[in-house]
């Protein structure tokens, strides 16, 4: 079974001061879980934690909320429903996108380009957000995973 | 209109489903030989039915929404691609849920509503469990369980594409999970029991159910039901509503479980449900059994009346 750690106010203010620096985010809406060594899980759902671990005590809990980051080098590298979640908050370090990039991006490449930007960015494409990258000096690397990605390379 | 490969139906099968539907049953066969219906659910945590549906059609598609009171339910007219339903950026970004239509019922009928605590029973791979937090906009709770890890795999990836971010997932065999919280005394609003069953429903989909098809199941399931409905029952709240549904035809598996529930718990009413398709009423009589009147208020959904998979639907309230 996985090992399950319920966030405490300090840890999730924490990751809050990470997101802000980052991407200007004010807040996050809910409750953090850390599941293993380095993923972060949002959960939105009213049960608190004494309740919560109230059921773990009777049955294995495989899960709670939705996957939210991994920490990667001490900072939580987004996942596309967190983007999702944060997206009214998110005001810097965004990548927009053209249409051709874009197709690129949701099909898993890399994107070889120079930007004056360093470090993790929301990729960004018209009103959508499309997770998160990390700028390099030549390129940003792309983290959508296997299952997300386009198979026939349209948008 | 487009046929599909025939389908060998088990001589048991076609003689149980002949005293079923009577006259019917050339109707039934005849369905079976259309490919279903390409039906999705607009994910409306993510993206409204208005913007979603402008999306597609900008996609080239031609979509329409059968059900006027349900606007997230979305049919696709146009002719696709072999999976470009799936492979839709859409999709992948989790903006609808490919769902048969039947299957979109019982969620319907059971109506979680904002802030309540519910319990989906027998959860993977997530088509309810999505379709519930929709309803509930992300808030109150779902606990959804499951006892096969792989199954889990499913249901987990398909929560995290529709962005459902307020259900708990649980591993556990479905009574032994509601033993263990009726002694913490956990008690939900909702429960949602889609049982586990022989699927005779999704014969028009699946090729592999008429082959996988034997009456031991439908008898070995039909126990089964019963020891998760009971189960159920000890989780639900005085005035909490649990819906029962699966997605075949057997009686056994069907009235034979609202019939065990209304005779054995006293604090159990069925109540009537409407839905947005074409039914049937419960049966009153199968073989050398006979059910009680109100099984009647359960629903059948048959593919060739509302051309759609088949299903079965009962909803229950705890009284106070």
């Amino acid at each position: 079974m996985t090992f399950i750690k319920i966030l405490s106010k300090n840890e999730k203010r924490e990751i809050e001061r990470k997101l802000n620096k980052q991407f200007g985010v004010k807040e996050i809406p809910g409750m953090l879980i850390k599941f293993g060594n380095d993923r972060i899980f949002f959960f939105s759902g009213k049960l608190k934690e004494n309740e919560i671990r109230i059921i773990e005590s009777e049955v294995p809990i495989e899960r709670i909320g939705v996957y939210f980051a991994r920490i990667m080098n001490d900072f939580p590298k987004l996942s596309i429903e967190a983007t999702q979640i944060l997206k009214e908050q998110i005001s810097k370090n965004i990548f927009e996108l053209n249409q051709q990039q874009s197709k690129e991006w949701m099909s898993g490449r890399d994107l070889n380009i120079q930007t004056e930007q360093k470090g993790f960015l929301v990729m960004k494409y018209k009103d959508e957000v499309l997770g998160c990258g990390k700028a390099s000096e030549n390129k940003i690397s792309n983290f959508i995973p296997k299952m997300r990605r386009l198979k026939n390379k349209e948008i | 209109m487009k046929t599909q490969s025939k389908i060998e139906l088990k001589p048991l099968f076609v003689e149980r489903m002949k005293e079923l539907l009577g006259k019917e049953f050339e109707s039934y066969l005849e369905i079976l030989e259309v490919p279903p219906v390409r039906s999705f659910r607009c994910n409306t945590l993510k993206i409204s039915p208005e913007n979603l549906k402008k999306r597609l059609e900008n996609n080239g598609w031609k979509i329409s929404q059968p059900w006027k009171e349900h606007e997230e339910v979305m049919v696709v007219e146009s002719q696709l691609k072999p999976g470009e339903l799936g492979n839709s950026l859409e999709h992948l970004l989790g903006y609808y849920y490919i769902q048969e239509l039947a299957s979109m019922l019982p969620v319907l009928v059971l109506k979680p509503e904002k802030n309540q605590l519910v319990l989906d029973l027998c959860a993977s791979p997530g088509s309810k469990t999505t379709q519930m937090s929709s309803f509930m906009e992300n808030t109150g709770t779902i606990i959804a369980n499951e006892i096969s890890l792989g199954r889990i795999r499913i249901l987990a990836t398909n929560l995290e594409r529709c962005g459902v971010s307020n259900v708990i997932i649980t591993k556990k065999e479905g009574s032994a999970f509601c033993k263990r919280l009726e002694r913490q005394n956990v008690q939900f609003d909702k429960i949602l029991l889609d049982a586990p069953c022989s699927g005779e429903g999704t014969i028009r989909s699946s090729q592999k159910t008429p082959v996988m098809w034997n009456i031991n199941t439908v008898k070995i399931l039909s126990n089964m039901q019963k020891n998760l409905v009971s189960s159920a029952i000890s989780i639900l709240k005085k005035g909490g509503e649990l819906v029962y549904s699966t997605c075949t035809h057997s009686p056994e598996e069907n009235e034979e479980i609202v019939d065990y529930v209304l005779k054995n718990f006293p604090n159990i009413k069925i109540q009537k449900i409407l839905l947005p398709i074409q039914s049937k009423l419960g049966i009153q009589k199968w073989q050398d059994k006979e059910y009680l009147e109100d099984v009647k208020f359960s629903c059948r959904v048959y593919p060739h009346v509302a051309n759609t998979e088949g299903f079965y639907i009962a909803k229950f309230k705890k009284i106070k």
